[in-house]
């Protein structure tokens, strides 16, 4: 067998694919998600070999790439498709590499006639690139027979198999409910080829998060306001409705109203140390600390 | 030209209006300081001075001669706000590699000019100067219009875009020819070329700019014979199509006349030339207007101003001109046929035609910024010399907002005049289907003709007649200019 | 007959391969896409009817190839057409459209010519199909 010359070695397909870009990228913005990262790179290494393998003539079916994405809120499934979209694009096979993202109320209408050319509409819009829909076993509702929410799965389901090609659908969502909507619509399960789960961050994850989203603020916390934040987390994580980073993303705003009232009450100028770092008052002060109910 | 002496302008009334002969700089004409107004309206003259004759002195007798000057003092100027009335050339360079040669910036302010005329504009700009003797040659190059002004101006009565709705042709060029021969063929002959030509593809057929009402045709002959020819095709086809009447005629009362009966008998487009005058192009661009007619504009007669380099009026400036005139379509030139001008020099009028806003283009010799005020554009027309073998160059030149006519390259095709037509649109459609697909056709263009002549044997056919003949020669209006300037 | 209206007339039909690429170039130059029909081709017939509306936010020519599949299915006897609009200041108008379906017959049209005084006549054009038959039942 030949040598292969430098820009035909895997290593340098790799590299030249621009996948490469997006990992990274990928890597710099989200925290923690090991597994899924892990995951998002083994799909790309099978899809640009899917390539290598094409031009051997070994294998000419397209590959599914219709995938499902589960986990709680605010574990960066969101993101995590933009960027899988991305991967999609550098290694052709989609060719825009755009995301719409959607939910039952973009697919399904309110009357009789109203959700197909909803749905192709949607369909439309997302050829070429990635649809994303997120908490998609809402488009299920068994207790209602005249739900238009099937229509909407039907075409789906048509689009997904008929234009393989042209999209690639994500859904997504909590893992339970998922499952429950799959073993309901067998059709959808069959066409999903990569389900990949998003684990919630731990605590630990939660506070680089917290450092990452205050330095893009240009913020930061002295050492007690960490340790305030530290606790803060650990209390909130128990509470209902913790959604991972979304729910560091709103307490961060809090702080930052809090903080900012209590500066204005200072009598002299505010140097720029003061202006960015957050203390443990404005922490403090949250109603997470009052009562394991309220939040 | 920071090393030259700058000529004092003397304030001193005493002085300056005693009795006598004074250099043009000294009353005035020249500042080397003046930074024009916005409302200003600026002209750029390629001047060549007498031996021995100062530049700026020559500068400021242009701005004199061009606005108040005479070649005496006059003590009635201290009756008027001279000081405003007065051009000033503001500044002077050295014409890049042409010795002798200066290019001279004047400004004028807005006060001279009547809204509305370009005949006030040209009378005031090139009325006297131009047979100055202080200057060897003269040639207007560029002129630069205040918003203001230009929003005095109808402007085109049709304009690209609602010609094209009217026509319902989009994203392609038009397509033309001139009925051949331009002399001779009766009524009844000579609407025979244009059904032909229509039925076979062309959009328009075309009179050529000497048609009027000779003893071999009558215009009223024409007119009918013509328009049979016309509306025959429109019905063979389903296609809009028109054929361009020459109303040129000996006065203003006979050219409404022939406007009216073209109008009658349903054409949509009616033409002049250039010959006839600023007045009555203005007149004609009026009538259209209330009558939804397309004007097209002949430029007969301008390489009597345009052609030499040194001496007369630049065509983009005649283009500037045309468009706040009023005119629907203006042959521009082709740049590849067998008609003067060089690429760029010729991209440059298309895109005074064309442009919303033009940008300053030393390259395509366009030394002032223009804002167009939201007046239509005009629709260039290449024509002259061009056949369906270049049509690749033509696309690549100029775009689609154009319309190119093969006359010789419709009428001349050995099979016949509908062949000639079809050759041409199947041409130009499989260019700009390729082009559209992303193709390189300036490469590409000759390979993609040949493909297409494979199930088209007319294009075959004008492919085989005409493919290898290009007109080369050098071209005597290129633009001067450095990219960098070399005065300090 | 065929009629020649469009930009890609006096081409072979353009497949659907052709088609999308010329949607994709319109697609690029950010213009909107409509897709038109009608069974009155008269060429002064400007307002074909719309299948649906213009689409303004669709990324790929394969978005805009499923109505046209869907068009050319409600209306296999019909002209179709495909209509690009450039919002662009100064333009603001049509910049492209092209003939994509048409009927398996085209009878074409009839000249009318009215004889007036002087010579002069005065001229209307009327399709033999519409002539014939009323909407929709015309091809």
């Amino acid at each position: 067998m030949d040598n292969p010359t430098p820009a035909t070695t895997p290593k340098a397909l790799w590299e030249g694919s621009g996948v490469r870009t997006v990992l990274d990228k990928l890597n710099a913005e989200l925290i923690g998600l090991t597994p899924v990262k892990r995951r998002i790179a083994d799909i790309a290494a099978l899809l640009l070999v899917d390539k290598l393998r094409q031009l051997e003539g070994l294998q000419s079916q397209p590959p599914s790439l219709h995938m499902c994405f589960t986990g709680n809120p605010g574990t960066g499934k969101t993101t995590v498709a933009m960027r899988m979209a991305e991967v999609l694009k550098q290694l052709g096979y989609v060719r825009k590499g755009h995301l719409v993202a959607v939910t039952r109320d973009d697919l399904v209408g309110q009357f009789i006639g109203h959700t197909a050319p909803k749905t192709k509409e949607i369909i439309k819009k997302a050829m070429g690139g990635v649809l994303f829909i997120d908490e998609a076993y809402y488009l299920y509702r068994p207790e209602n027979e005249r739900d238009y929410g099937q229509e909407a799965i039907e075409i789906l389901l048509q689009a997904m198999e008929n234009h393989r090609d042209d999209l690639v659908v994500i859904l997504a969502g909590y893992k339970d409910r998922m499952d429950t909507f799959f073993s309901s619509n067998p059709g959808m399960a069959s066409r999903i080829a990569h389900n990949i789960d998003f684990p919630d961050y731990s605590e630990g994850e939660l506070m680089q998060i917290a450092d990452l989203m205050l330095e893009r603020l240009n913020y930061h916390f002295d050492d007690d306001a960490r340790a305030a934040f530290a606790h803060y987390i650990h209390l909130r994580r128990q509470q209902p409705h913790f959604a991972n980073a979304r729910s560091i993303r709103n307490a961060l705003d809090r702080i930052r109203l809090r903080h900012a009232t209590r500066v204005l009450e200072a009598d002299h100028a505010l140097t720029r140390e003061q202006l960015t770092t957050l203390q443990a008052a404005d922490i403090l002060a949250s109603r997470v600390f009052n009562s394991g109910a309220s939040h | 030209m920071g090393n030259m002496d700058q000529p004092q302008q003397i304030t001193d009334a005493k002085k300056r209006y005693s009795a006598g002969v004074l250099k043009y700089a000294q009353m005035g004409y020249w500042d080397g300081d003046y930074v024009p107004k916005a409302t200003d309206i600026l002209a750029l003259f390629r001047i060549t001075p007498q031996e021995g004759v100062d530049p700026i002195e020559a500068a400021a007798a242009v701005a004199g001669e061009s606005s108040t000057a005479t070649w005496t003092v006059v003590w009635t100027d201290r009756l008027t706000a001279c000081d405003m009335y007065r051009a000033k050339a503001y500044r002077v360079d050295p014409v890049p590699g042409i010795p002798g040669q200066y290019f001279c910036y004047v400004a004028y302010d807005l006060s001279l000019f009547e809204e509305g005329s370009i005949a006030n504009v040209t009378a005031s700009i090139i009325g006297n100067v131009f047979s100055f003797k202080p200057l060897k040659a003269a040639r207007l190059e560029d002129m630069q219009f205040p918003v203001a002004y230009v929003k005095t101006f109808a402007g085109p009565p049709t304009g690209i875009v609602v010609e094209r709705e009217r026509l319902d042709k989009f994203g392609r060029p038009l397509l033309g020819a001139t009925t051949k021969p331009k002399l001779g063929l009766s009524g009844r002959n000579y609407g025979r070329v244009v059904y032909e030509g229509l039925k076979g593809g062309l959009d328009f057929m075309k009179d050529d700019e000497n048609i009027n009402s000779q003893p071999f045709m009558h215009w009223r002959d024409r007119f009918l014979f013509v328009m049979d020819a016309v509306n025959k095709a429109s019905a063979a086809t389903g296609e809009v199509k028109g054929s361009y009447l020459n109303v040129t005629a000996g006065t203003m009362e006979e050219m409404y006349k022939r406007a009216q009966f073209a109008k009658e008998l349903g054409s949509i487009i009616i033409m002049i030339d250039l010959v006839v005058g600023w007045t009555a192009i203005q007149s004609m661009s009026n009538w259209c207007r209330q009558n939804d007619m397309i004007l097209h504009m002949h430029r007969a007669g301008h390489g009597t101003y345009t052609r030499q380099k040194n001496h007369g009026v630049s065509f983009r400036v005649i283009a500037k001109w045309l468009r706040l005139a009023g005119v629907d379509h203006l042959h521009a030139g082709t740049a590849v046929g067998k008609l003067e001008g060089d690429p760029m020099t010729v991209q440059g009028y298309y895109n005074v035609c064309r442009d919303t806003h033009t940008k300053v283009d030393l390259q395509r010799g366009i030394f002032f910024e223009q804002d167009w005020g939201a007046l239509r554009k005009v629709m260039p027309v290449a024509s002259g010399g061009i056949h369906a073998g270049q049509m690749h160059q033509l696309i690549d030149l100029f775009g689609d907002d154009v319309v190119l006519q093969f006359g010789g390259g419709t009428i001349g095709h050995p099979q016949g005049i509908q062949a000639g037509a079809t050759a041409n649109r199947v041409a130009l459609e499989a260019m700009v289907l390729a082009r559209n697909e992303g193709r390189d056709i300036k490469n590409e263009g000759p390979q993609i003709l040949r493909d297409a002549a494979k199930w088209c044997s007319p294009l075959q056919g004008a492919l085989d007649t005409w493919g290898d003949i290009t007109f080369n020669y050098t071209s005597t209006d290129t633009s001067d200019f450095v990219t960098t300037p070399s005065v300090s | 007959m065929r009629i020649t209206q469009g930009t890609f007339s006096f081409l072979p039909d353009l497949s659907d391969e052709q088609i999308g690429k010329q949607v994709e170039y319109c697609l690029d130059k950010g213009w909107a896409i409509g897709i038109e029909y009608t069974d009155d081709p008269h060429p002064r017939n400007t307002y074909w009817d719309m299948f649906g509306m213009p689409m303004f936010d669709v990324r790929d020519a394969a978005g805009i190839m499923l109505e046209v599949t869907a068009c050319r299915k409600t209306f296999p006897q019909h002209y179709i057409r495909v209509t690009a609009f450039d919002s662009t200041h100064g333009t603001e108008s049509v910049v492209l459209s092209f003939i994509i379906n048409r009927p398996a017959k085209e009878p074409g049209f009839r000249l009318i010519r009215s004889e007036e005084p002087g010579r002069t006549i005065r001229y209307s054009i009327e399709s033999y199909a519409v002539q014939a038959h009323a909407e929709g039942e015309r091809y």
